[in-house]
């Protein structure tokens, strides 16, 4: 690894800030407040994984929510069976199929009475299906707007089919009155400090994995077919090959913040992959800088943040609506690398001014050339 | 054959409405690329003009048409001055950007307004239904037709035979030479916006009698008319009719025969298909890369 | 020219036409391993279009092209990159957003698989490697500046300097001294040189000067097809080359 200093730097942040999060619990001792807290933490993940997909690879999914949602379903049908009996019917037939008169367990719940199975399919499915679409696109080299609005289009046909195979899925009301997530004999409550953990954790590892992957040459590639795609095509690399990974990285990420977000709501709804969420997912990477892994998920915690503190309030919370529009436009036009943008510009001025009183560092070309041969 | 022609009539009547509500979209991207996700909450605000001329000022839907077109038309002009202008170079961030708009809209009118849904009357003199070949439809409905097919062709005319039009045509071909023959682009484009607001918000007072009238009703709108011009191709103002026509009865047929909601599922499949193999949409000729 | 099977590339009448428009048209042309070759010719004579041909980016409509023998024309442009051929855009194309060392870096793609790339960092042989070319084209002091802040005839040097980071058996130079000054014309000269025999080198260009102080063999191009072979006296005395010429001021001027 390159470790120069601004490398180092970023690096030493990142780890502050999962340092940060962990913390939390021993300064907070209210189990409602921690539920919020673990909710935001989650929105956090969701944003990493869009920036990404958008922020290093270019590709605007407009539909990162879908995949969130299929994470989420995956929790929610294994804790679903494993409530038997209190909230399945006759033959562990989870209740809501009871009174649509399903009378038989479809296949493709049966295996979810595996913990292992669902935690699994939480990552993979979600994962599987971006490949998928990603393949059906970048095979046949869509980009940018038209990307963007195929996504968004997928996303609604999941959720059409979710609301309308309520047999199956539970319908507009989605799945609810779930088991406690519990695994390894660890049992997770949504309002404790144990769930705080899992989420926090698992934000930390997704955060220092994505800085691995965009830091390896393979995130360099990424970026450098955001900025110019048939260049790097014609030195050999497989662009939509490349493309395809990030998107389903970026969708299995969003999977497992799904299936955290249904262990800490108690509930999967097709809520959950609707367009409104997935084009919040939008503003907070965008308000917090795209090109920022940390900037995303600072930006899901300001934003959720804020809104979560007006909402007590319904005035203050449509106000507040009206006001995040308008900031989101003034970022959009004049922040295009939101706030994570702004302090490293802030950073650079800083560093420019103290860095203009120490002599600059001398190249060290003498030993290059000695490599070199027959070129020079 | 009344099953057939009351099935037709539907169909249509869905096509009139897409059209209608599409025409503002197809002129705004066609024209300056941008695509303006505001467009539904542009339709929104039309038929929110329409409620509140009504309401205060006891203006029947019919008067209120004119107004309500200037209206939109100036808040059109005005989005495209203080934001669009700044972004013609970075079309995803206009994406971003009018979806913003659309977002303040929505809470500006559910501040003012009130969430709950509000009713447009009817003009009095189109209530009353038609019969065609055994099947029924209400005049409103015809009239809506009508109107639709009108405003295409008036829009078809000022792109063809005006002067404004030939500007318009010389820039979607190549804005910096057209700017270097000294047509004002960012003028042009201001306009084009303008006139697409105007549009949307006529579209929004003519569906408003028909459909109940909240501050969330452009979401819907926003889809389906991006469906019409994303099928009907970009650059093709005939593209847009076709496609609304053959989106309308598809989804009228699909209605029929399954239900609405796999209708729209099938129908959003199909575009997702055709804009993997076809980007350039369906009526549009194929140019040199 | 007429042992096309020895030719480390040959397009055997290929052609390609947009629309209606016949940009290239029964081309016949052979390459041999470690050649220079200048290709010359009026605008629109199809140079370009040629080497997108090859290169994959345009796809033939007629014809063949062979390249080591083994015909590349049905290749996917990553797969044709990957058999060994670079190719420098008219319009200099480097990753203005990454710095000087990342493009270097990703220019140097023996490695092209996502797996093998995500856990690689960069280590010491590649960046000896990187800072090698960097000297090569004078930019050691810019390593770590972003591309966007190049100047024009320095974006020129750095995609010349990511294609022999690729090192491809045969490269494909689309004006490479386009907006150069005089004196950056001069050093690229040189360094055309210098890679004679190592690279099998196709350089369109329409500075004469600089044709003059590169070439061995030109061909020149006319109207989609070929139309003469030869050294720079060969083809400047032709009849038929003169009057392709004709009206656009003569071949040095062209």
């Amino acid at each position: 690894m390159n470790l120069t200093g601004k490398s180092a730097q970023q690096t030493l942040l990142y780890g502050a800030f999962c340092v940060a999060i962990l913390l939390v619990p021993l300064f907070l001792d209210d189990a409602f407040l921690l539920n919020k807290y673990s909710r935001y933490l989650v929105f956090a993940m969701l944003a990493v994984a869009l920036s990404l997909s958008w922020g290093y690879a270019g590709i605007l999914n407009l539909g990162q929510a879908t995949t969130f949602g299929l994470g989420s379903y995956c929790m929610a049908m294994a804790l679903k069976l494993g409530t038997v009996p209190v909230h399945t019917g006759s033959d562990g037939l989870p209740d809501f199929m009871v009174w649509n008169n399903v009378t038989e367990l479809p296949w493709f719940w049966a295996p979810f009475h595996s913990m292992a199975f669902a935690l699994m399919a939480g990552i993979l499915v979600p994962a599987a299906f971006a490949a998928l679409l990603g393949w059906f696109m970048f095979r046949g080299r869509i980009t940018g707007v038209y990307a963007a609005i195929i996504t968004l289009a997928a996303m609604v046909v999941v959720n059409l089919v979710i609301i309308d195979q309520q047999r199956f899925t539970g319908g507009f009301n989605g799945i609810t009155d779930l088991a406690q997530f519990e695994v390894a004999g660890l049992a997770f409550d949504a309002y404790s400090s144990s769930t705080y953990y899992l989420v926090a954790f698992c934000l930390s590892a997704v955060l220092l994995l994505s800085l691995a992957i965009t830091r390896s040459k393979t995130g360099m590639i990424l970026q450098a077919i955001r900025d110019q795609e048939d260049r790097v095509r014609f030195f050999g690399y497989d662009v939509a090959l490349y493309k395809i990974f990030v998107f389903a990285v970026s969708a299995g990420i969003a999977g497992l913040a799904g299936m955290l977000y249904t262990i800490v709501m108690e509930f999967a709804s097709p809520t959950f992959l609707g367009v409104p969420l997935s084009l919040s997912v939008v503003i907070w990477v965008a308000v917090g800088g795209r090109q920022s892994l940390l900037g995303a998920a600072i930006g899901a915690l300001i934003v959720t943040g804020v809104q979560g503190a007006l909402s007590e309030s319904e005035t203050f919370l449509e106000s507040w609506m009206l006001i995040m529009g308008g900031l989101f436009v003034l970022v959009v036009l004049f922040l295009p690398k939101g706030i994570a943008g702004a302090f490293e510009m802030l950073a650079a001025l800083f560093l420019r001014r103290s860095a203009a009183k120490v002599p600059s560092v001398s190249q060290p070309a003498g030993e290059a050339i000695t490599h070199g041969e027959g070129a020079s | 054959m009344e099953l057939v022609v009351s099935q037709l009539l539907t169909g249509l009547s869905i096509a009139s409405i897409l059209m209608l509500v599409a025409l503002g979209l197809a002129v705004i991207y066609g024209v300056t690329g941008v695509i303006n996700l505001a467009h539904g909450e542009f339709v929104m605000l039309g038929a929110y003009c329409a409620w509140f001329l009504q309401t205060e000022f006891g203006l029947g839907l019919i008067a209120s048409l004119v107004p309500i077109f200037i209206v939109l038309a100036l808040f059109g002009w005005i989005i495209e001055a203080l934001v669009i202008r700044h972004l013609y170079n970075r079309p995803l961030d206009t994406i971003l950007a009018t979806w913003g708009i659309g977002v303040m809209a929505q809470q500006a009118v559910r501040l003012m307004a009130g969430g709950e849904l509000r009713y447009v009357e009817m003009p009095a003199a189109l209530s009353s239904s038609v019969n065609i070949f055994g099947a029924t439809e209400s005049a409103y409905r015809l009239f809506i037709l009508g109107l639709a097919l009108s405003l295409f062709a008036l829009t078809w005319y000022i792109y063809r035979h005006t002067a404004f039009g030939l500007k318009l045509r010389a820039i979607t071909q190549n804005r910096d030479i057209a700017s270097s023959f000294g047509i004002n682009s960012g003028r042009v484009y201001r306009a084009t916006f303008a006139y697409g607001a105007g549009i949307a918000g006529l579209a929004g007072a003519l569906v408003s009698p028909l459909k109940s009238v909240s501050p969330e009703m452009g979401t819907t709108y926003v889809v389906d008319a991006f469906m019409v011009v994303v099928l009907g191709g970009t650059q093709s103002l005939f593209g847009t009719v076709a496609s609304s026509g053959i989106l309308g009865e598809l989804s009228g047929f699909l209605a029929f025969h399954s239900n609405d909601t796999i209708a729209k599922a099938l129908v959003l499949l199909a575009i997702v298909i055709l804009i993997r193999f076809r980007p350039q949409g369906l009526f549009a000729a194929r140019v040199r890369t | 020219m007429n042992s096309e099977s020895n030719s480390q590339l040959a397009l055997c009448d290929v052609s390609v036409s947009f629309g209606g428009f016949v940009a290239v048209s029964g081309l016949d042309l052979a390459v041999d391993r470690g050649e220079l070759r200048c290709l010359i010719g009026p605008n629109g004579a199809g140079k370009t279009t040629a080497l997108d041909l090859i290169c994959g980016k345009t796809r033939v409509s007629g014809g063949e092209i062979r390249f080591e023998g083994r015909p590349i024309h049905e290749l996917k442009e990553y797969e044709i990159a990957r058999a060994g051929i670079g190719r420098k855009f008219q319009v200099p194309s480097v990753f203005r957003e990454l710095t000087v060392r990342e493009n270097l870096q990703i220019g140097r793609s023996h490695h092209t698989g996502v797996f093998a790339n995500l856990v690689r960092f960069g280590g010491s042989t590649d960046d000896n490697e990187v800072e090698r070319l960097a000297e090569l084209v004078g930019l050691s002091d810019a390593l770590e500046m972003a591309a966007a802040h190049l100047s024009h005839g320095q974006t020129q040097w750095l995609e010349i300097a990511l294609i022999l980071a690729q090192d491809p058996a045969l490269i494909l130079m689309d004006e490479p001294t386009a907006g150069m000054t005089g004196q950056e014309t001069h050093k690229t000269a040189e360094l055309f040189n210098r890679l004679r025999g190592q690279h099998t080198l196709i350089v369109v260009e329409h500075d004469m000067g600089f044709v003059r102080d590169i070439a061995e063999t030109i061909s020149v191009m006319h109207q989609g097809k070929l139309l003469a072979e030869g050294t720079l006296d060969e083809v400047s005395s032709d009849q038929r080359v003169r009057e392709a010429y004709l009206g656009s001021g003569g071949i040095g001027h062209a």
